[in-house]
């Protein structure tokens, strides 16, 4: 009697919860952000990539940086669920679903903002027909695809039992939710929870899991080809594959901390993210920026130390010039202060990883404009007679709005997803209190 | 007296305001233009006249673009009007003599060419001529691998030879002439001829040995320009190696390697045929519940 209690329990904390005043002013403000964006993505439609101030020489501004950095985030699907779970680290269980949620949302905006890049959307289309397999860009079509699917089938197949309560509960079944009851029932009706079910659904989580790693290995290091196969100062590295999954591994791991503690704040989960999973997530985010360091150092010193005339520009630009206030910010705010904080216990306390997470995560988006526009500034060839707006780069007011309103959206769907489903999976919760009262 | 006193200083302002104006003071001064003229004719075809123009800037010499052109042939008339040309951003212009003027060619044996400007905002009103004696080159080969120059003009009704004219006869190149050996250029006998020895015997040719040889005289005071040309089979044959239409990674999409395509197609195959059986064990997850169900 006293173990349904406690189940019952468990059910009720865990269940999706209506968004409450905070939610719905949260809620109001991403939809205000996405559909500024939008508008901006009218003029852009309307006018044209003339709106933006992407020109000849900078033709990849903050969108294709904001795709670099959704790409990144979405790693964390793979990291959280697939690592750690063949890894059998249980501790990690309450995180999967938040991890999975954020690599989907994630994928998508990848996907979305990469088209907006283009101008006019039909011409992704012309992917298809002309695109040569020869092309990193069409290695990218097909592995973000793939990664994209396969997250959401790993967000699925977990939640199944999970459907199943949800179904099975009184409040879901209020009138006043009878639409997303109807959903349940689509996506999960048929799960009855028999031994024959959950063997086929673990076996394919499994299958899944292994799948997961090299098709995440494959988006990142694609993504890093698009780079390295150009023949530019700043992209012509070797380096290129393994220092864009560390810095990928980072960013998720920063992101599942902001989110952990958000989450754990907005629905008071904590008794389920415990001040445990701050501390070992903390030390793995601290592992993780410790070897994204270590890339930084290999992409940045190496070519320093031979200063080549043709890249000096580029490098001078971002150790002492017009990039050097955002160089340091990232490097110092995204890795070297988060490693300081979480390296002591006091700082692997709730608030104190929140603060490192965010800095990763802002440290890493501003890393990735890094990446791509100073390079574009500084051709082996010198810039002669262009109109002087072709020298500088500064975003027009409509990429800011449309890459707000995508780091707006990804936030959107994740809020959407944590109204819609468990953040944690409350199926396996139940399972390991068994199993731990056993 | 005050009243009077204002309208004076009114005036006053008026004329000092009316005096920085610029649109009401004289032109600032204009340039000069500096336009020169030559003509040409290439294997004794229709000669055709080009026009440039330049124009001293900061103690340098600069061509001028977009400078309308008025080309006449012999003197300044609407009835002689070779062509309006437009300089191009390398400052020059170029007209062929059109057919309307092909009885005034035949008339006489020496033109003068006339370039004029009429001026505009920036530049003074130029003009320039030319005057060139009717001429022509004719180019012979023999198997013994010798070429032959021989420079005509034309004297009352008759072609004669020309003594002492300076010709390059050279293999016409992508960039270049190069000469046929090791002298530079030639000049006519009394028979208006100049011989040179083809010692480029390895040259590389067309596919089938072809070369161009070229006989000319370039930037001569009385003749102008000519050239004339002939192809030979002395050269050596020319296989050229073009990888445009083999597989490679940077071909075009249906030329991509045959590896990657194997590797490609058969990573997509395998992973997707994972992803689709998963698919299929939803079905079979599905289809385990209904049973229950029914």
């Amino acid at each position: 009697m006293e173990n349904l209690n406690s189940e019952e329990k468990i059910i009720q904390d865990l269940l999706p919860q209506g968004f409450n005043k905070s939610g719905r002013i949260w809620t109001g403000i991403l939809i205000a952000l996405c559909l500024v964006g939008m508008f901006a993505y009218y003029r852009q439609l309307r006018y044209g990539l003339i709106v933006t101030s992407m020109r000849d020489y900078v033709s990849w501004g903050i969108y294709i940086s904001n795709f670099v950095f959704f790409v990144a985030i979405s790693l964390v699907g793979s990291l959280i669920t697939a690592v750690f779970r063949l890894s059998k680290v249980e501790w990690s269980t309450p995180l999967t679903r938040i991890a999975e949620m954020i690599a989907v949302a994630a994928i998508i905006f990848a996907s979305v903002i990469i088209i907006v890049d283009m101008g006019s959307p039909e011409r992704f289309y012309n992917l298809f027909i002309h695109g040569r397999v020869q092309s990193p860009i069409i290695w990218d079509v097909i592995v973000i695809t793939t990664y994209f699917f396969i997250s959401i089938l790993l967000l699925y197949f977990p939640l199944l039992p999970d459907i199943k309560i949800l179904i099975g509960h009184k409040e879901t079944k209020d009138h006043r939710f009878k639409y997303l009851f109807k959903f349940y029932n689509f996506l999960g009706s048929f799960w009855k929870g028999t031994p024959e079910q959950f063997k086929l659904s673990e076996r394919a989580i499994n299958i899944l899991c292994i799948t997961i790693i090299p098709v995440a290995f494959s988006i990142h290091t694609v993504t890093s080809w698009l780079f390295a196969t150009t023949y530019r100062p700043g992209w012509d590295s070797t380096n290129f594959g393994a220092y864009f999954i560390s810095g990928a591994f980072l960013v998720g791991g920063g992101a599942v901390l902001v989110a952990m503690y958000v989450f754990r704040k907005a629905y008071h989960l904590e008794k389920y993210i415990t001040e445990d999973h701050f501390e070992k997530m903390g030390k793995m985010v601290v592992l993780l920026a410790l070897l994204y360091l270590y890339f930084n150092i290999n992409e940045y010193l190496v070519p320093a130390f031979k200063m080549k005339k043709s890249e000096e520009a580029h490098l001078t630009g971002l150790f002492t010039g017009e990039f050097a206030p955002l160089f340091w910010f990232a490097i110092l705010v995204g890795m070297i202060l988060p490693i300081i904080i979480l390296l002591f216990k006091k700082g692997r306390k709730p608030l104190p990883v929140f603060i490192a997470g965010i800095m990763v995560v802002v440290g890493a988006w501003f890393k990735r404009y890094l990446i791509v526009t100073p390079t574009l500034l500084h051709p082996f060839l010198p810039m002669t007679n262009v109109p002087e707006s072709y020298r500088h780069y500064f975003p027009s007011w409509e990429e800011w709005a449309i890459a707000i309103g995508s780091l707006a959206g990804a936030l959107l769907v994740i809020t959407i997803l944590a109204r819609i489903f468990p953040i944690i999976p409350i199926h396996e919760t139940l399972t390991e209190q068994h199993e731990t009262a056993e | 007296m005050k009243l009077l006193n204002k309208k004076i200083i009114t005036l006053f302002s008026i004329v000092f305001l009316l005096a920085g104006y610029d649109g009401l003071s004289q032109d600032a001064q204009k340039g000069d233009l500096n336009i020169s003229l030559s003509s040409f004719i290439s294997n004794n075809k229709i000669p055709y006249v080009v026009a440039k123009v330049k124009t001293k800037i900061d103690g340098k010499f600069q061509m001028v673009s977009g400078i309308n052109l008025n080309l006449f042939l012999d003197k300044d008339s609407a009835g002689t009007l070779i062509a309006k040309v437009v300089t191009n951003e390398k400052g020059e212009a170029l007209a062929v003599i059109p057919p309307s003027l092909k009885n005034e060619w035949a008339s006489t044996i020496n033109h003068t060419f006339l370039a004029t400007f009429d001026g505009n905002q920036k530049y003074e009103a130029s003009k320039a001529d030319v005057t060139v004696i009717k001429a022509k080159i004719l180019i012979d080969t023999t198997s013994d691998r010798k070429v032959t120059a021989t420079f005509l003009e034309m004297k009352d009704t008759a072609w004669t030879p020309v003594k002492g004219v300076e010709l390059k006869i050279a293999v016409k190149r992508f960039d270049a002439d190069l000469s046929v050996n090791e002298t530079a250029t030639f000049t006519t006998d009394s028979l208006g001829q100049a011989s040179a020895d083809f010692k480029r015997d390895s040259i590389p040719g067309d596919s089938k040995g072809n070369i161009i040889l070229v006989a000319k005289v370039e930037d001569n005071d009385q003749y102008g320009n000519l050239s004339i040309e002939q192809t030979v089979p002395w050269g050596s044959k020319f296989a050229g190696e073009n990888n445009f239409y083999k597989r490679t990674l940077f071909a075009t999409r249906d030329k991509a390697p045959v590896w990657l395509l194997l590797m490609a197609y058969s990573i997509v195959i395998v992973v997707w045929g994972i992803l689709f059986s998963l698919v299929d064990t939803i079905f079979k997850i599905k289809k385990l519940g209904q049973q229950i169900k029914s």
